[in-house]
């Protein structure tokens, strides 16, 4: 590792065990793993369900709004680059452009959660598809609402870690290593995003 | 240095890999719009699955830093992706229910 790398947070300097990687950078890859059977269930779960035919009430594929989505889904990417860019301005030791990035990360994903409660609050008022219409609304609302609450949860970190970085006036290296998580939680729920996008919104059809 | 930290790409790399995601979504969007006017059925249920898995490959390799790491985490969270979409394949084929446009 390089003179820079030693002097600035992002170090890499957690415990290393006999794996060759620090013990709380394998534990976020394990729980990432383990979050694909999460998802993968959800997934599943709508795709059972979404072109079942015989269920009164709207089908979450009737209503799509794909230029919506679409700009949303550019947000939720984007929001990947300003994370990876925190996580490189730290690296360098550039503390106000650790800070700005993390702040425009958090920012992008409030945006695309507005996104959803937009969407949401469009179908339930406008459509009257509720999460108690049929097995398909159900399942689009648990799908996506879980995926809406990960990218919450995420926001809540980014913003912690903007807010102890003000306080404190840079992140110590313990918290560089809170910012790599934290990204690799974020990039998980972009990638998330990617399949959803493509198989809820761009391939999934009402029954005939 | 390690191999694993020389080999970050540099923001201006971050920047381009970002533009290439951008492109590869509205290559997405215009296949979309492409199957509702052609009707091209399950080639864009393969197109548009190809673009998202190498989107998805991208922002794991490039921005999850996958491809820099050592093997481990790259194992656990390959086998956990495969795992995943076997296991569902497996119970929406058992019920009838692999829906793919076409």
């Amino acid at each position: 590792m390089s003179d820079v790398a030693h002097d600035t947070p992002v170090a890499h300097h957690d415990d290393h065990e006999s794996t060759g990687i620090g013990n709380r950078k394998l534990g976020m890859w394990v729980f990432l793993s383990s979050e694909f059977m999460f998802f993968g269930a959800l997934i599943a779960n709508y795709l059972l369900y979404s072109n079942r035919g015989g269920f009164a009430g709207t089908y979450p594929a009737e209503i799509y709004d794909i230029p919506f989505t679409s700009v949303s889904s550019f947000v939720l990417l984007m929001s990947s680059l300003t994370m990876v860019l925190a996580h490189n301005a730290l690296s360098n030791g550039d503390q106000n452009g650790a800070r700005t990035w993390l702040f425009a990360t958090a920012a992008l994903g409030a945006v695309f959660l507005g996104g959803q409660v937009f969407e949401f609050t469009e179908f339930i008022t406008q459509y009257g598809m509720t999460l108690s219409t049929n097995p398909a609304a159900s399942a689009f609302y648990l799908l996506t609402g879980f995926h809406g609450t990960h990218v919450a949860v995420g926001v809540i970190m980014l913003l912690s870690l903007w807010g102890i970085s003000r306080r404190t006036g840079g992140l110590s290296e313990k918290h560089g290593m809170s910012l790599e998580l934290v990204g690799l939680y974020w990039h998980f729920v972009d990638i998330i995003w990617i399949v959803i996008f493509t198989v809820v919104y761009l391939l999934s059809v009402p029954p005939t | 240095m390690t191999a694993e930290h020389e080999a970050h790409p540099s923001p201006a790399q971050y920047w381009k890999i970002a533009a290439l995601l951008a492109i590869l979504t509205a290559f997405e969007v215009a296949l979309y719009y492409i199957d509702q006017a052609l009707g091209l059925g399950t080639l864009n249920a393969l197109m548009l699955i190809s673009l998202a898995l190498l989107k998805f490959v991208i922002v794991v390799g490039w921005y999850m830093h996958l491809r820099f790491e050592n093997a481990i985490p790259s194992r656990f969270f390959t086998a956990g992706a495969i795992l995943a979409v076997a296991l569902y394949l497996v119970v929406l084929s058992a019920l009838g229910a692999v829906v793919i446009r076409g």
